[in-house]
Parts: C-alpha cells; sequence; structure tokens
C-alpha cells in the first residue's frame, strides 16, 4: 500500500507551529515512514505547481498552521482544500487567528501608515508604499493583496479537525499523527486537546480566589506554588481549554490563552472579563476604576490569541 | 456586585473594539419603580435609535 500523503502550509504565522513539528526531533522520522510529505515550505523545495498539478483530494493529511490575511493565503489554503482529504488547522493562529489577528484591533491603512510612514526606524523619503501591482520597464509586477481583517482558516474552508497551541505541544502532533496511522481520527471537528479548563488541570495550590490589585507579570516575582491568578496575575485558565501541558504555568508565567476558549464557552475574552471582574474583591466606585485602570489593555489581554474567532471578530472601522 | 465590577471593564474592552459606550447602561431598578423603568427603557430606546443599526460590516475589505 501506498504511504499517505503529508502537506504542511504556513500562512500568517511566526514559523514555530512548523519548528513544533521538528521538535518531535527522533519522531519525525517516524512520520516521514509513516507518510511521505508532498508540500512544506519551511523544509522542502516543492513548489505551488506541484500541488496544482495534484489531483484532488490526492492529500491524505494538511496541517494549515497560521491565520488568513493575504490573499495568497486565502489561496493556497482554498487550494490546499481542494488538494486534501483531511484538513488540520493547526495552531492558534488557525484556529483563532492568534497574535496576527490582533492586526483586527487597526486596519491595513492604519497598519500601513505605521509601519512603511510613521515608524521612527524608516527612512522612507519617497514615501513608498507596497502596491498589488506596480509598473517597472520590464512590466507589471505583482503583490499579495493585504486583508483590513485577519480571518481564521475555518472562516476561509471547511476544516476537519483543530490542533490548538502557540505552537501546538510535541505530544498533541504525535497523537494526532498517532489518531491518523491507527484510523481512530475522532468525529468531523473535534479539538485534538483536553475538553477540561487550563485551571481544572492546573497542580497549583487554589484558594480562595479573592484579588485585591492585579500585578502585570513585570510588577511582581509570582510563588511558584501558588496560583497566579489569586497572586493578582491576570491569567486566563478559567477559559482556556486544556491540554497544552502546562507549559507557561510550570515557567512561572500566566496562562495567555492560546488554546482558546474551552467547550460550552463562545467569547474567551468575554468570559475572561466575567471571570476575572468577580473575583476582584472592588466594592466602591473608586476600588473598581481602579480596577479597570490596572487591566491596561483589555482587549489584547483577552482576546491576545482569540480576536479574529470572537464574537466580535475585529474593531468596527466605521461608526454605523 | 459582581455586575457592578464586570460592566466598566467590559465598557473598556467594548471601546477598544469600537463600539459605542451608549450601547450599554447599567441601572438598579427596584421592583416598585415602575415609572422609573419605563424611563429608562425608553431612555434606552431613543438613545439606540440615534446611533442607528449596529453594523458589523464595518469590517473593512479583504483583498
Amino acid at each position: 500500500m501506498a504511504k499517505p500523503k503529508l502537506a504542511l502550509y504556513w500562512a500568517a504565522a511566526c514559523g514555530g507551529c512548523d519548528v513544533a513539528v521538528l521538535d518531535t526531533n527522533e519522531k519525525i522520522l517516524d512520520i516521514a515512514n509513516l507518510a511521505d510529505i508532498v508540500f512544506w515550505p519551511i523544509a522542502l523545495d516543492f513548489k505551488y505547481h506541484h500541488v496544482r498539478a495534484m489531483p484532488d483530494k490526492n492529500i491524505d493529511l494538511c496541517l494549515f498552521n497560521g491565520a488568513i490575511r493575504s490573499t495568497e493565503q486565502e489561496e493556497i489554503a482554498s487550494l490546499l482544500r481542494d488538494k486534501s482529504r483531511v484538513m488540520v488547522s493547526f495552531g492558534a493562529c488557525a484556529c483563532f487567528g492568534g497574535i496576527p489577528a490582533l492586526a483586527n484591533l487597526t486596519s491595513r491603512e492604519e497598519i500601513f501608515q505605521t509601519v512603511y510612514l510613521e515608524a521612527p526606524s524608516n527612512s522612507n523619503d519617497a514615501k513608498t508604499v507596497p502596491l498589488p501591482k506596480t509598473t517597472v520597464p520590464e512590466g507589471e509586477l505583482e503583490l499579495p493583496g493585504l486583508f483590513d481583517t485577519v480571518l481564521t482558516l475555518e472562516q476561509v474552508v471547511p476544516v476537519e479537525y483543530f490542533v490548538p497551541g502557540c505552537p501546538p505541544p510535541v505530544d498533541l502532533i504525535l497523537k494526532l499523527v498517532d489518531l491518523y496511522a491507527t484510523g481512530q481520527l475522532p468525529p468531523v471537528g473535534a479539538v485534538v486537546a483536553s475538553d477540561k479548563t487550563l485551571c481544572d488541570e492546573c497542580k497549583r495550590i487554589k484558594e480562595e480566589k479573592k484579588i485585591t490589585r492585579f500585578y502585570r507579570p513585570h510588577e511582581i516575582i509570582p510563588d511558584p506554588q501558588k496560583c497566579l491568578l489569586e497572586q493578582g496575575i491576570i491569567c486566563c485558565g478559567p477559559a482556556t481549554r486544556g491540554g497544552c501541558g502546562l507549559r507557561c504555568i510550570e515557567a512561572n508565567m500566566p496562562c495567555r490563552g492560546c488554546f482558546g476558549p474551552p467547550p460550552g464557552v463562545i467569547d474567551q475574552g468575554a468570559k475572561l472579563v466575567s471571570a476575572l471582574a468577580s473575583i476582584y474583591q472592588a466594592n466602591s466606585q473608586e476600588d473598581i476604576a481602579r480596577m479597570v485602570e490596572e487591566v491596561a489593555d483589555p482587549a489584547g489581554t483577552f482576546y491576545r490569541f482569540g480576536l479574529a474567532d470572537s464574537l466580535m471578530k475585529r474593531k468596527r472601522l466605521h461608526k454605523s | 456586585m459582581k455586575t457592578a465590577r464586570r460592566i466598566p471593564l467590559l465598557k473598556k474592552m467594548l471601546t477598544q473594539l469600537g463600539i459605542e459606550n451608549e450601547r450599554v447602561r447599567l441601572e438598579w431598578v427596584s421592583a416598585s419603580e415602575g415609572d422609573r423603568f419605563a424611563t429608562i427603557v425608553n431612555e434606552m430606546t431613543e438613545q439606540v435609535r440615534q446611533l442607528g443599526p449596529f453594523s458589523h460590516n464595518g469590517g473593512g475589505e479583504n483583498g
């Protein structure tokens, strides 16, 4: 029997998800043994035209990481969807928009203004900004167009499975490969992670949740044994799916929410506002105002990885 | 009490998301204050009407 064909792709992402696949170390050989890798831009020299030349559904398993924010990423997502039997939304950016989706708090115009014209490190007297089409003596050059709104993979093409995380931990990658190899893939739509919240899995000592002050991570050295939230550090554990292996918590850092909302939660940020505000011991207008002040950037904190997947999806650009 | 804490933080976040603060209002009304309840609901209805329909298509352009 021919080996199954595996494809990996990166869209709007940092490359960490691809590195996470390489982090499987010697197990990568098992993966290579198990499957023929037919497309993987970070590691192998296959081109888009190789994929276009394939018959539909020729790829058995496609691990797609990164959010969608350009015409090129949208095109390749559709192409890989056509060519793949099983499409996996791989990593926080593909699943929820991830860090790139924080761009949804601004617009393409503002981003271009800052990046190409206003950034202090720029020297751009000619005020050059990238254009989708540029005419040069040799002809017309084309660049992919940038979207105003960063999208999740599932907002662009149908997806079978989700593996969250920034990046997905090695054990979940191997679990997915194992489920695939043994023909035990879960029902379509499943998230390959835990069904509990991070708080449920966290082993820190938890007492009564009463906070009198929020600290930002640089303002306090946390006790490594006690619940970070009880120490006043904003931890997204109450409204974040578990299964991550508590990587941040064990490094004495709070959860940032990269596994997305747990089952039953539609909007991770709204849930976190509800959870955190309710345990803050503020009983007067002054105390409440201080609490609001202490959360410097609620949208960026509570939707750090999930803005594209939230109810609002982005900042509204125009007054209605 | 929890609601009194949640709403101000929620409003700060909604402002970041471009949602007018006037669309969210928290008032405490006793069951015996029928008139006050009606007044507040009428005010709120009028305020939202003036703001206009909540368009979610302020999402800019893709491509």
